[in-house]
């Protein structure tokens, strides 16, 4: 079988706690939450870290909860089952409930935490493999070695954001409540990520994720996932869409958003579709025009690498179809995107 | 580490990075979990983590302390502890329905079948296909596996077993 | 062969008891509870546990391998390298090019280098990293086509054929002539991707070295025979010091029918230690280890009358085998000789050769070396249909094997049931009111097939018998079955059980298997070519029907009644002249045993001579074979190139259907393995000669989310030389299922897929490149049939 390198589990109970035990143990400690990509990621030598806290046994940080300003907050230990099982997050959030429902397989859900999703390291075909096998590759520039795989000559690495719930927590304004030695912060979740696919968070030393903030969205706010993936669960995904499409009282768009994962090591938010959709009437001819637009400028604006395996070339030509399907599917209140 | 398992609790001396399903197999002999794919890809490590389905090989042993960790074994212990004979029902209907081929990954695939059925006991056929979508199984083609749970729920509501293909019935051109 | 291997059709005593109906499987319960146990689930006190070092170069010279290092770490037990295992081995006697552990070259990344043996998994792999093996990288061979232009470096140094593993051209009649005078020909280029078995078991073994100088070895092996022949050849001991046991295996699907490195490795780690040894392969290894589906580049030509008659077929292939033999040479000749039915054309011809390439090796992956060929045979079967404006089931029809026909190559075909197969199908599928009447989009596409049930021919010469059972009785009125067969899921176990209980009159569970373990069992050949079934089941009538005669004569006697009154029935013994007579079947062994002392028997199977008279005529000439037909119905997302199968209608003659629900269960999961191949698996290496992604992520199985809808029509044509009439039914029903899905997406949207796998982008692709025929009139087009 293949083994976790040897580490020490420290298992504290508090927020307080965890955040004392990650201090003490040093800047080479990791924090586990579900361990379903942390694991395999050691099992793979990917990091070996001396010491892992677990959060599983912090209390605080599970649940789904509204807050005093009507915010939905999530605790970042809330297994991701529960979050697609949440009436509150399917009514608030539905492109995060419909995200959420797709991540993995179910036990991956029911062990994988949001948290842990939101913060899933980049995925590559070079990356993603075992000691042994990166070894004869003489290893990549994300991990022990010095040259890119994906890109000749590439100094910054491509690896995938590949989590299904950053993309709908973008569109959906979220931020992350981060608890450190310096006390806590609030920001929004985008401003946690980097853009090198070898360092993708900007989490600082000794930071943890605890929670995660929707804010209260608008009467008309409808939200659609879409997981272009090849088998109908398990895969992480080979693109990811979130969409926004917020509408009035008049029944027409007020404001749109489009995010997509799995194309590099971030996902990218397509610009310009507030202008392009405002004003337009779900099912008109004019909305069907405004959403061939912005599946034409999804498929100009982002560009899927060959990082993660899989035929690169399908996925691109799939970003404006299923930006159109789920741009559709939240104007209607439906989703998610998905084949099967 | 202390481990309660299938009802038992047990003292487990085991370093911290062995995962459940090691501790399981290696430590405790129950080695109807099976190892099929070391990381989380194909669910034969499932046991019940307090009623809930978990790969056994991306759980640490000792984040199971202090959880009800139920392994195939069992079971059809706590049926005979409740008074049945041989296997439980859905057991029996994964035999009766010869859902075990090879039999590895089948004590993943009765756990997260018996998960869904303690939730919904009259579950459509998307629905099993779904609850079952993280257990592969490399020999049945889920046939029968969808078979043997269509079993199970048949008979808790007294209703006959659905028909399958093969068997004599109405002429073939019902049969799509 | 003899007589004694045709035992009929007949119910034993009557009337079956057993036989047709949907029983339980030996060890179902066993299986469900989690009690049965596998290969990892034994452990034995003091047990050490070993890993292999393996190569990172596609192709290379190994320069050295030093040691001293690794064995200096705490807990590190043993080290060996290819010097301690030197002697070569292979499964066909004609290519033993492997050896346990490198010696002087590797082929390929994974290939094994040295092994340790130590106190725990964690020590091993900490041993392994100090291990320093020093190459020298040569020039790796990643193209089939490359193979076989250019072999300096060669792969095989002594090989006097440069890269090329085997080649078989075999012509029957005149094939140009047949060609020239046919009224369409098609002729058209096929590709067949490599896929791997992926049991979800992966490899394990386990030996122990006792201090009387005998070894015992568990193995995950389907083939527990060869493997025994196998041990006593590299380690250099006699086979009766060496004992072989198959736990309850996980899935093998031809994936475990070579011997392994590791089964070599644990045995002389074994000895070297005087402790128990265990090596389980992670899942990346079971990749490395491989023996998967070749890729074939094939390119057929076939010919037909104006009426659809075929006249001819001519083949020319290119087979990629990977770094090593394993069953090469028979895969090379499968490719060409299991294609002539169950179409009758009077002219064949292939050309099939199979080249070494630096790559983990290719072997026998259920419907070893035929599944490649019927697909690209069946999907030129449609375009001839296409081309002649007939019904693709018509054109099948039309072509049939007569009754009691010799196939163009001299096959005996006896039994044959395509006809019915391909009327269920049909049926069942609503072929005649559906198929292109669907609907942009949507489609139905047919694809038949012929296989083997066991062949002739063992793998290595020999006139014994291919299948031995042996029988004891005792006084509880059980009996115990020592029988050689692999029951690696497909249930092989369970049908001698039946057998046993429906010859002897008894009830299932009066009777105990005792099986693949070569110190209690006789020998069988093992799991593979689809030959258990057939064989065994043959073996364990002859057994039965020897101790039939005794038990009637002693309760005869007994009775003082004429032995035809005597009957057997579901543990009792009854008179059938007097209904209030009956005694137990415990009661009937001990009146036997009184007057015939200690019961027991032995029972055998081999086959009669078979095949052509020609070199390697005898390679896939079968006893019996099975036939099956598929219709496949497709969706087609024109904007996703995705294919939805939505499902598969199998029916299989698999002649007696012995147990319904096995066969059942073998038809499914052959239909869902090719379909998996067709759409979603692949097993192939990058750019670098490093496996694309040898994980159960990366090679994607389908899910219960992705597998249509099975079902299975059985279809039963006894044979008159199967056990009750039984024929195969594991590796069959897997052959249409690839054409017929190929076949589903032309009916569905125009478009002809011949390079395998399907994937999206591709059919995308193909999409754009069909000729520009509007929605609606591919439609119409497509209702020509």
């Amino acid at each position: 079988m293949l083994r976790l390198p040897r580490f020490a589990l420290r298992q504290p109970t508090t927020v307080a706690e965890a955040v004392r035990a990650l201090a003490e143990a040093g800047p080479a400690a990791r924090v586990i939450a579900g361990g379903t990509d942390l694991l395999p990621n050691m099992k793979h030598e990917l990091l070996s870290p001396p010491v892992l806290v677990s959060l599983a046994r912090v209390a605080e940080l599970r649940g789904i909860a509204m807050a005093d300003d009507g915010a939905l907050v999530i605790g970042a230990m809330t297994p991701l089952a529960r979050v697609a099982s949440s009436t509150l997050v399917a009514a608030r959030a539905p492109a995060l409930s419909q995200a959420a429902g797709l991540v993995a397989g179910p036990q991956l859900r029911e062990r994988g935490t949001l948290g842990g999703n939101l913060l899933l390291d980049t995925r590559c075909q070079y990356y993603n493999q075992s000691h042994f096998w990166r070894s004869a590759l003489g290893f990549c520039l994300k991990k022990d070695g010095s040259a890119c795989h994906v890109v000749a000559g590439g100094s910054r690495c491509v690896a995938a954001a590949s989590a299904d719930t950053l993309p709908a927590l973008m569109t959906l304004g979220a931020e992350a409540v981060v608890e450190g030695p310096a006390g806590g912060r609030r920001l929004l979740v985008e401003e946690l990520l980097g853009n090198d696919g070898a360092r993708p968070f900007r989490l600082g030393a000794g930071e943890i994720l605890a929670l995660v903030r929707v804010p209260v969205p608008p009467p008309g706010h409808r939200g659609a996932y879409g997981k272009l993936r090849e088998r109908g669960a398990i895969d992480f995904p080979l693109l990811g869409v979130a969409a926004r499409v917020d509408l009035g009282t008049e029944g027409t768009v007020l404001h749109a958003d489009l995010v997509l994962t799995a194309l590099a090591a971030r996902p990218r938010r397509v610009t310009g579709l507030d202008g392009l959709l405002a004003g337009t009437r779900p099912g008109s001819p004019s909305f069907e025009a405004a959403v061939e637009r912005a599946a034409g400028a999804a498929a100009r604006q982002c560009r899927a690498l060959p990082s993660i395996p899989g035929d690169h070339e399908w996925r691109n030509e799939m970003i404006p179809v299923y930006v159109r399907r789920t741009l559709r599917a939240a104007a209607e209140g439906a989703g998610p995107v998905h084949h099967v | 580490m202390l481990l309660r398992v299938n009802g038992d609790l047990q003292e487990v001396d085991a370093p911290d990075h062995w995962t459940l399903l090691e501790v399981l197999r290696y430590r405790l002999g129950l080695t109807g979990t099976k190892q099929g794919c070391d990381k989380g890809d194909c669910g034969a490590c499932t046991v019940l983590l307090d009623g809930r389905p978990v790969l056994s090989c991306l759980t640490l042993a000792r984040e199971a302390e202090g959880h009800e960790v139920l392994t195939i074994e069992g079971l059809a212990a706590a049926h005979v502890a409740a008074g049945g004979q041989g296997a439980d029902a859905l057991q029996a209907a994964f035999d009766r329905s010869g859902a075990l081929q090879c039999g590895f990954c089948q004590s993943g695939m009765i756990l997260s079948a018996c998960v869904l059925l303690a939730h919904h006991p009259s579950p459509s056929e998307a629905e099993v296909r779904r609850a079952l979508s993280g257990n592969l199984c490399r020999c049945t083609g889920y046939t029968q596996v969808l078979q043997a749970v269509a079993l199970a729920v048949s008979e808790a509501c007294g209703q006959p077993a659905p028909r399958r293909a093969w068997e004599p019935g109405p002429t073939a051109g019902e049969e799509r | 062969m003899a007589a004694r291997d045709r035992h009929g059709l007949e119910a034993p005593w009557g009337q079956f008891r057993h036989v047709g109906r949907p029983l339980r499987k030996i060890d179902g319960l066993a299986k469900a509870t989690g009690a049965a146990v596998y290969a990892d689930d034994l452990s034995l006190p003091g047990m050490l546990h070993a890993k292999t070092l393996r190569s990172p170069h596609p192709h290379a010279r190994v320069l050295s391998v030093e040691t001293a290092e690794a064995r200096r770490l705490p807990g590190v037990l043993a080290v060996i390298t290819g010097q301690d295992l030197p002697v070569r081995y292979g499964i066909l006697p004609w290519t033993q090019d492997e050896t346990a552990l490198a010696v002087g070259k590797v082929r390929f990344v994974g290939d094994p280098v040295a092994a340790v043996a130590a106190v725990d998994e964690d020590t091993a792999n900490a041993a392994l990293k100090l291990l320093r093996a020093e190459y020298e990288p040569l020039h790796a061979y990643l193209d089939p086509f490359e193979s076989l232009a250019r072999h300096d470096p060669a792969i095989h140094e002594d090989r006097r054929e440069g890269n090329v593993s085997k080649r078989v051209e075999l012509a029957f009649g005149d094939v140009e002539g047949a060609l020239a005078a046919a009224h369409a020909v098609v002729e058209d280029d096929y590709f067949f991707h490599g896929t791997t078995h992926a049991a979800i078991e992966p490899h394990c073994a386990l030996a122990r070295y006792g201090a009387d100088g005998l070894l015992t070895l568990w193995s995950s092996t389907q083939i527990t025979h060869y493997l025994h022949r196998a041990l006593a050849r590299v380690l250099g001991l006699p086979a009766h010091r060496i004992r072989v046991v198959q736990p309850c295996l996980g899935g093998a699907f031809g994936g475990k029918s070579d011997p392994f490195s590791l089964e070599f490795c644990v045995a002389k780690l074994a000895m070297l230690t005087g402790r128990p040894v265990k090596m389980l392969y992670t899942r990346e290894e079971v990749f490395y280890a491989h023996r998967g589906r070749h890729p074939m580049h094939l390119r057929y030509r076939s010919g037909a009358t104006r009426d659809g008659r075929l006249t001819g077929v001519d083949a020319r292939i290119l087979i990629d085998g990977g770094a090593y033999s394993s069953y090469g040479l028979v895969t090379t000749y499968y490719s060409g000789q299991l294609l002539t039915g169950p179409y009758d054309f009077p002219a064949y011809r292939f050309d099939s050769t199979r080249v070494f390439t630096n790559k983990p090796p290719c072997g026998p992956k259920r419907g070893h070396g035929s599944v490649q060929p019927r697909f690209a045979f069946e999907v030129q079967l449609d375009q001839l249909a296409e081309k002649l404006a007939l019904d693709p089931i018509e054109l099948r029809r039309r072509n049939l094997l007569p009754p009691g026909a010799q196939t163009v190559n001299g096959q005996r075909v006896t039994s044959n049931g395509f006809a019915e197969c391909l009327a269920r199908v049909e049926e069942a599928s609503g072929w005649r009111e559906r198929r292109g009447r669907l609907g942009f989009g949507r489609g139905l596409g047919v694809a038949g097939s012929m296989y083997i049930s066991g062949t002739n021919y063992p793998i290595y010469p020999n006139k014994l018998p291919q299948s031995g059972i042996q029988l004891k009785l005792d006084r509880s009125g059980l009996v115990t079955v020592f029988s050689g067969g692999n029951d690696i899921g497909q249930g092989t176990n369970s049908i001698v059980q039946e057998l046993v209980a429906e010859e002897l009159g008894l009830q299932l569970d009066q009777v105990r298997v005792v099986a693949a373990d070569t110190d209690l069992c006789p020998v069988d050949l093992g799991a593979y070519s689809s030959r258990g079934t057939f064989m065994i089941g043959n073996a364990v009538l002859d057994a039965c029907r020897k101790l039939r005669g005794p038990l009637v004569q002693a309760v005869a006697e007994h009775w003082q009644v004429d032995p035809g009154r005597v009957r057997f029935v579901e543990g009792s013994v009854i008179d059938l002249a007097d209904p209030a007579r009956s005694l137990s079947s415990a009661e009937a062994f001990q009146l036997a045993e009184e007057r015939f002392d200690t019961l027991g028997a032995t029972g055998s199977y081999n086959t009669p001579a078979l095949g052509g008279d020609y070199r390697g005529g005898t390679i896939g000439a079968s006893p019996a074979y099975s036939f099956t037909a598929h219709v496949v119905e497709v969706s087609v997302d024109v904007e996703t190139g995705r294919i939805n199968c939505e499902r598969a209608w199998i029916a299989h003659d698999c002649g007696r259907a012995l147990n319904p629900l096995l066969v059942a269960g073998q038809m499914e999961g052959s239909a869902y393995m090719g379909l998996a191949e067709a759409l979603l698996e692949e097993h192939d290496v990058n750019r670098f000669g490093l496996h694309r992604g040898p994980s159960l992520l990366d090679y994607r199985l389908p899910t219960s989310v992705d597998t249509p809808e099975l079902l299975a029509l059985i279809v039963e044509s006894l044979d008159p030389e199967g056990p009750y009439g039984a024929k195969e039914a594991g590796e069959g029903p897997l052959h249409p299922s690839i054409p017929a899905l190929s076949n589903a997406v032309f009916d569905a949207v125009g478009i002809r897929l011949r390079h395998l796998p399907f994937t999206p982008g591709k059919v995308l692709k193909a999409l754009r490149a069909r000729p520009a025929l509007n929605e609606a009139g591919l439609a119409a087009g497509a209702g020509r049939g």
